[in-house]
């Protein structure tokens, strides 16, 4: 295995970077998973808390409940990995897991639906929204 | 769920035809919600050129850092049937969010500057509406990988030339000569501290993006 200088290499299930301040590795809170069980979700999917996940907030893991709680407002993956300060990865496997109980719902991406990029209509709104700032 | 494969650089290679979608929970029918959608935009270019500062005038969060990891076969270690345990490097990039309209937000995603990284791009290529690279007119060959990047995937992009205090302004036709991009190609100066100055580059590379894509 080749091993580079100045990059975090580290093995599956070890605590990848980001770690400042944490007592429990970051992939811990996945039992070691690095991949999600369904979705390989793009960093810019949003998701949304169910009327179910508020419902069951409470039994939740503190970790889910902070994305549950941050998906109240449509959140992306990659959001929601920043606020827990863990990895892309990690953030991917718990929203996962979530979307999987019916806590999430999953908005899709142009990447999702294999795209090559947004329709026309879309970037009218887009061209539109960016003039109007 | 049948989800595209997990490797995200096999789910480019393979036009990731994701169906998954449509069934299971992590669908949930539209129903009465408002269909909500994200977009995003990478910003690219050579190490130090700007690109974080550009995404920290543009976004409306504080830009933020985050991890991604990639496994060390996307690399190009050679015999990758005899890792049985990948290896993962991890990344960093920074990001911002842009709300477009009530259902329309943007990410914008400022992309690795090391070579070494750039089979982080595919994934992140995957889906966006296009690329802005960021140049520095005396580095300005530090942003030739990221212009072959795009080239090659036939990724929309526009080139924003950072201006620097102290850095003579130069025709942007002169710019584009120098990149030898094509003649479509938006070319805007801006300054990246700056986010008015900086709209305007995205908004040259949504034009750019809608006249390229078939209706």
């Amino acid at each position: 295995m080749t091993s580079r200088a100045g990059v975090h290499a580290s093995g599956r299930g070890a605590g990848a970077g980001g770690d400042a301040g944490r007592v429990v590795p970051a992939y811990a809170l996945t039992r070691g998973r690095t991949r999600p069980n369904g979705a390989e979700l793009p960093l810019e999917s949003l998701v949304t808390s169910t009327d179910l996940a508020r419902r069951n907030e409470a039994s939740l893991q503190m970790e889910l409940r902070t994305i549950v709680a941050l998906s109240t407002r449509a959140a992306s993956v990659v959001e929601i990995g920043a606020a827990l300060r863990v990895p892309v990865g990690v953030a991917r496997v718990l929203v996962g897991d979530l979307a999987a109980a019916g806590y999430l719902k999953v908005h899709l991406t142009s990447a999702d639906r294999g795209e090559s990029g947004p329709d026309r209509e879309t970037l009218r709104r887009l061209l539109d929204g960016l003039r109007a700032r | 769920m049948d989800y595209a494969p997990a490797d995200p650089r096999t789910s480019r290679t393979t036009g990731a035809t994701t169906t998954g979608a449509t069934t299971g929970p992590m669908s949930a029918a539209a129903g009465a919600e408002p269909q909500l959608m994200s977009l995003k935009i990478l910003v690219a270019g050579g190490f130090g050129v700007g690109k974080t500062t550009l995404v920290g005038s543009l976004s409306e969060i504080p830009p933020l850092r985050t991890e991604q990891e990639m496994t060390e076969l996307s690399i190009g270690v050679d015999d990758v049937s005899a890792t049985p345990d990948k290896v993962t490097t991890t990344v960093a990039m920074d990001f911002g969010r842009i709300t477009v309209d009530e259902q329309l937000i943007l990410y914008l995603f400022g992309t690795p500057g090391q070579d070494r990284f750039w089979f982080m791009w595919d994934e992140l290529a995957q889906g966006a509406v296009g690329a802005v690279v960021l140049v520095d007119l005396r580095r300005i060959d530090s942003c030739f990988p990221a212009i072959d990047f795009f080239e090659d995937r036939g990724l929309p992009f526009a080139v924003a030339v950072n201006h620097f205090p102290g850095t003579p302004a130069v025709p942007t036709d002169r710019v584009r000569g120098a990149l030898a991009v094509r003649p479509d190609c938006p070319v805007v100066v801006v300054d990246a501290r700056d986010p008015v100055s900086s709209l305007t580059a995205l908004v040259a590379l949504v034009e750019h993006a809608l006249v390229r894509t078939p209706s």
